[in-house]
C-alpha cells in the first residue's frame, strides 16, 4: 500500500512538473477588448455600450495536439478574414440626454439617436468619430421654440436641422486624472418659419470625468448665438427688416453654464440627469425677441445590446415657470456602429 | 572547476549580447525616412525628428506604437497596387494656408473643402490641384483665400508653382517655401452690378519642428498679394498691394490624427452701390481668417479635414467674436494618387 501511495505520489508530482513546464495558453481576447473587465487598457471604467466579445475565438484554435485549448478541429482551407481585428473600445457617449459631454466618438464609429416625445417632436441626431479627436454630426432638434406674443403658449419649431463639429481630447489622455474635454459648434441652416428667418448657433466647451466605475460628470459652459428676421415684404426704397440677434443683446445673456450626471447602478442600466438651455423666439414681444430657456431632463439608458441602447424620460422645456403641464415623456433609440471602423481597418 | 567557471561566464555574456539586440540586426539599419509618417517620398526630409503623439504617463508603452510609420515601396512594375497607396503622402497645405512642403515626384494631390453653413442656401468651396515635380516644386492650381463682396470667405482662383527650398532640415531650423500664383479673373455680381476680382500672391512660409516637442509643428509666413477690381460700369478700377501676415500650427495627436488651427490675414473686396447719400464706392480691405479642426489620414491616401472657421470683416467690425451665428463648419478631403508609380506599373514609365 505504501508502494501504491508512492507511485501515486510520484506520478502526481510528475504530472504537475509537466503541466508547469508547459507554456502559458495565449490570452483568447485580442488586445484592447475591454470584455470581461470593467474598463479598457488606460485604466478608464466602461461607462455604458460595452462592445461584445467578437465570436469565433476557438475558429483559430489549433487544437490540443497543436498547443491549443479545444478538440475542435482546425479547417486548413476556412477562408481566412481580410479584416483587422477593430480595437473597440467602450464608447462613452456625446451626450446626456440634452447636453453635450466631454467625451467624443472613436475614430470611424457611427452613432445615430432617434427619439419621440409627448410633445409632438421627433428628432434624429446622426454622428461619425473623426480620428479619435473629432467628430461631425447632422442632427434635427425640437428645443427650439416660438411663439407670437409673450402670452402665446411656446410651440416647437421642427425640423429644425443643425450641423456639428466637436473637437477634444480623451479622459486620461494628458495626464492622469485629466477629464475629458470637448470644444464643440453646433450651427442650424436657417429656418423659414412662419414668416420669419431664423437660425441658431451654439459654441460649448465641456469636461466630463468618471467617478469610479459608476459615475460621471458633466460641466460646461455655453456662448449662443440666434438671429432672426423678419420675411415680410416692403414696399420700394424701403429698407428690409433689420436682422435681430443674441449677440446684439450682450455677452450676459449669450453665456450659459451646464451640466449632467451619470450613474450606473446596475450593470446594464445608467440613470441621467442634465441641465441645458434651448432658444425660443418670440415674434412680436418688445423686448426679449430671442431667449434662453432652462431645460431639465432625467431619465434611464438601457443597454439592449452593444449596439443598442434605448433611453426614456422626462424633459422640462422651461423650469423657470414651473408648469409641469409642458413636461414631455421621451422615448429614444441609439444605434452605434464599427463597420465603417472596420471597412477603413480592412482597407489599411 | 574553472572550466566550468569560464564557460559559465561565455555563456552569460552570449546572452547578454543577445539581448542587446532587440530587434535583429535589422533594426539598426533603419533609414530615418521610416521615422515620420509625413515625410516627403523624394527623401527631402531625412532630418526632420520624429513625430510621436503624447502619450499619457500611465499608458501602455505598446499603445505609442500603435501604427509603425510605413516604408515606402518602390514603385517598380510589379508592385501590388495596394503597396503603391500605403506609402507616406506629405501635404502641402493646412487649411487654406500652404505649407513650406511639396507633395513630392511624380505625386498628383487633389483636394476640397466645403461649407454650406457659412451663407445660408450656398455652398462654399475651395480646392486645390497639385502636381509635383522632384521632390521640390509642384505646379497647382487652387483656390487662394479671399472675401467676396458679399462678405463671404469667397477663394479666387489662382495657377502657380510652389518651390521648397533645398536647406538640410534640422530642429529649430526652419523649413522655407515659396510660392507665387497667378490670380484667374473671378465675377461677382451685387445689385446689378459686376465686378471682376483678381488676387495675384507670392507666398513666403516657413515650417519648424523642435526634436524636444515633436508633436507639435509652426508654421508662418507672409503673403504679398496684389488685389484688383474691376466694376463693369463707369467706376475706376481699384487695385492695391497688401501684406497679410499668416501662421498655423500642428498638434499630432496619434498616428493618423492632428489638431490643426491656422489664421490669417485675406484681402476683401467692398462695394457700395450709389445712394441718394453718397455715390458708389469700391475698395480692397482686409479680413482675419480663423480656422480650428483636425486632420485625419484615414487612409495612406486619403485625409479628412473637418474645422469651424471665425472671421471678421473690416466692412462690418460690429461683428465680433461672440457672433458665433455667423461661424461655419467645413469639411473637406485630399487625395493622394502616386501618377508615376501607376505609370511605372501599367507602362514601366516614371519607375524608381
Amino acid at each position: 500500500m505504501k508502494q501504491m501511495n508512492g507511485v501515486i505520489l510520484a506520478t502526481v508530482l510528475g504530472t504537475t512538473a509537466i503541466a508547469r513546464a508547459q507554456p502559458a495558453p495565449a490570452d483568447p481576447s485580442p488586445p484592447g477588448n475591454s470584455t470581461g473587465s470593467a474598463g479598457d487598457s488606460a485604466g478608464n471604467p466602461a461607462p455604458t455600450g460595452s462592445p461584445a466579445q467578437p465570436a469565433g475565438s476557438t475558429a483559430s484554435d489549433p487544437g490540443p495536439l497543436l498547443g491549443g485549448q479545444t478538440d475542435a478541429p482546425a479547417d486548413p482551407y476556412a477562408p481566412k478574414s481580410h479584416r483587422r481585428e477593430v480595437d473597440r473600445k467602450p464608447i462613452n457617449f456625446p451626450e446626456v440626454l440634452t447636453t453635450p459631454t466631454g467625451w467624443l466618438l472613436p475614430a470611424g464609429v457611427l452613432y445615430s439617436n432617434n427619439a419621440l416625445d409627448t410633445g409632438g417632436g421627433v428628432t434624429s441626431d446622426n454622428r461619425v468619430g473623426l480620428g479619435d479627436v473629432a467628430e461631425f454630426g447632422i442632427a434635427t432638434t425640437d428645443q427650439v421654440r416660438e411663439r407670437t406674443t409673450s402670452q402665446d403658449k411656446p410651440e416647437q419649431i421642427q425640423p429644425y436641422v443643425t450641423a456639428s463639429f466637436r473637437l477634444g481630447i480623451d479622459e486620461n489622455r494628458l495626464f492622469p486624472g485629466e477629464p475629458g474635454v470637448t470644444l464643440g459648434f453646433r450651427k442650424s441652416f436657417e429656418r423659414n418659419h412662419h414668416g420669419q428667418k431664423t437660425r441658431i448657433a451654439e459654441l460649448t466647451l465641456v469636461a466630463s470625468k468618471h467617478l469610479g466605475d459608476r459615475v460621471a460628470l458633466h460641466a460646461g459652459g455655453a456662448l449662443w448665438d440666434a438671429s432672426l428676421q423678419s420675411n415680410a415684404t416692403v414696399p420700394g426704397g424701403q429698407d428690409p427688416p433689420q436682422e435681430i440677434t443674441l449677440h446684439g443683446h450682450g455677452l450676459k445673456n449669450q453665456v450659459r453654464v451646464f451640466g449632467g450626471f451619470e450613474a450606473r447602478p446596475l450593470a446594464k442600466s445608467e440613470i441621467l440627469i442634465d441641465l441645458g438651455w434651448a432658444p425660443e423666439f418670440c415674434y412680436q414681444c418688445d423686448t426679449d425677441k430671442i431667449r434662453l430657456r432652462p431645460e431639465l431632463s432625467w431619465g434611464v439608458r438601457y443597454e439592449v445590446a452593444s449596439f443598442l441602447h434605448i433611453e426614456s424620460g422626462v424633459r422640462v422645456p422651461d423650469i423657470g415657470n414651473s408648469n409641469l403641464l409642458d413636461a414631455q415623456i421621451f422615448g429614444q433609440v441609439t444605434f452605434t456602429s464599427f463597420a465603417l471602423k472596420s471597412a477603413v481597418e480592412s482597407l489599411k | 572547476m574553472h572550466l566550468r567557471i569560464v564557460t559559465l561566464l561565455a555563456i552569460a555574456i552570449a546572452l547578454r549580447s543577445a539581448a542587446a539586440e532587440p530587434q535583429g540586426p535589422n533594426a539598426t539599419s533603419k533609414t530615418p525616412r521610416e521615422a515620420t509618417p509625413d515625410q516627403a517620398p523624394g527623401g527631402t526630409r531625412e532630418a526632420t525628428p520624429p513625430v510621436t503623439p503624447p502619450v499619457a504617463p500611465d499608458e501602455p508603452a505598446e499603445r505609442a506604437h500603435e501604427a509603425p510609420p510605413p516604408v515606402t515601396p518602390r514603385a517598380t512594375r510589379d508592385a501590388t497596387l495596394g503597396s503603391l497607396f500605403r506609402r507616406p503622402f506629405p501635404s502641402s497645405r493646412l487649411f487654406a494656408m500652404p505649407l513650406a512642403d511639396v507633395v513630392g515626384a511624380y505625386m498628383l494631390s487633389l483636394s476640397g473643402d466645403g461649407s454650406l453653413l457659412q451663407k445660408p442656401g450656398a455652398l462654399t468651396s475651395a480646392g486645390v490641384l497639385a502636381v509635383g515635380f522632384g521632390d521640390i516644386a509642384q505646379l497647382e492650381y487652387r483656390h487662394t483665400e479671399a472675401i467676396g463682396l458679399t462678405g463671404l470667405n469667397a477663394p479666387v482662383p489662382a495657377v502657380g508653382v510652389q518651390l521648397k527650398l533645398p536647406i538640410p532640415e534640422h530642429s529649430g531650423i526652419p523649413a522655407v517655401g515659396i510660392a507665387f500664383r497667378l490670380g484667374v479673373p473671378r465675377s461677382e455680381t451685387l445689385d446689378g452690378t459686376t465686378i471682376n476680382e483678381t488676387v495675384t500672391d507670392l507666398y513666403l512660409v516657413g515650417r519648424l519642428r523642435f526634436a524636444s516637442v515633436p508633436w507639435l509643428t509652426m508654421h508662418g509666413g507672409t503673403r504679398i498679394s496684389s488685389a484688383k477690381a474691376v466694376p463693369g460700369e463707369a467706376l475706376p478700377a481699384e487695385q492695391k498691394t497688401l501684406w497679410l501676415p499668416t501662421a498655423g500650427y500642428e498638434v499630432t495627436m496619434n498616428p493618423t490624427a492632428k489638431i490643426v488651427g491656422e489664421i490669417a490675414l485675406a484681402p476683401q473686396f467692398q462695394y457700395a452701390p450709389a445712394t441718394e447719400l453718397g455715390p458708389a464706392m469700391l475698395a480692397i480691405g482686409h479680413g482675419v481668417l480663423g480656422r480650428l479642426g483636425m486632420r485625419w489620414r484615414v487612409l495612406p491616401a486619403i485625409i479628412l479635414d473637418g474645422s469651424l472657421g471665425y472671421q471678421i470683416e473690416d466692412a462690418a467690425p460690429t461683428a465680433g467674436f461672440d457672433a458665433v451665428v455667423s461661424w461655419d463648419i467645413r469639411l473637406g478631403a485630399e487625395v493622394f494618387v502616386p501618377w508615376g508609380a501607376l505609370a511605372c506599373r501599367a507602362a514601366g514609365v516614371f519607375c524608381d
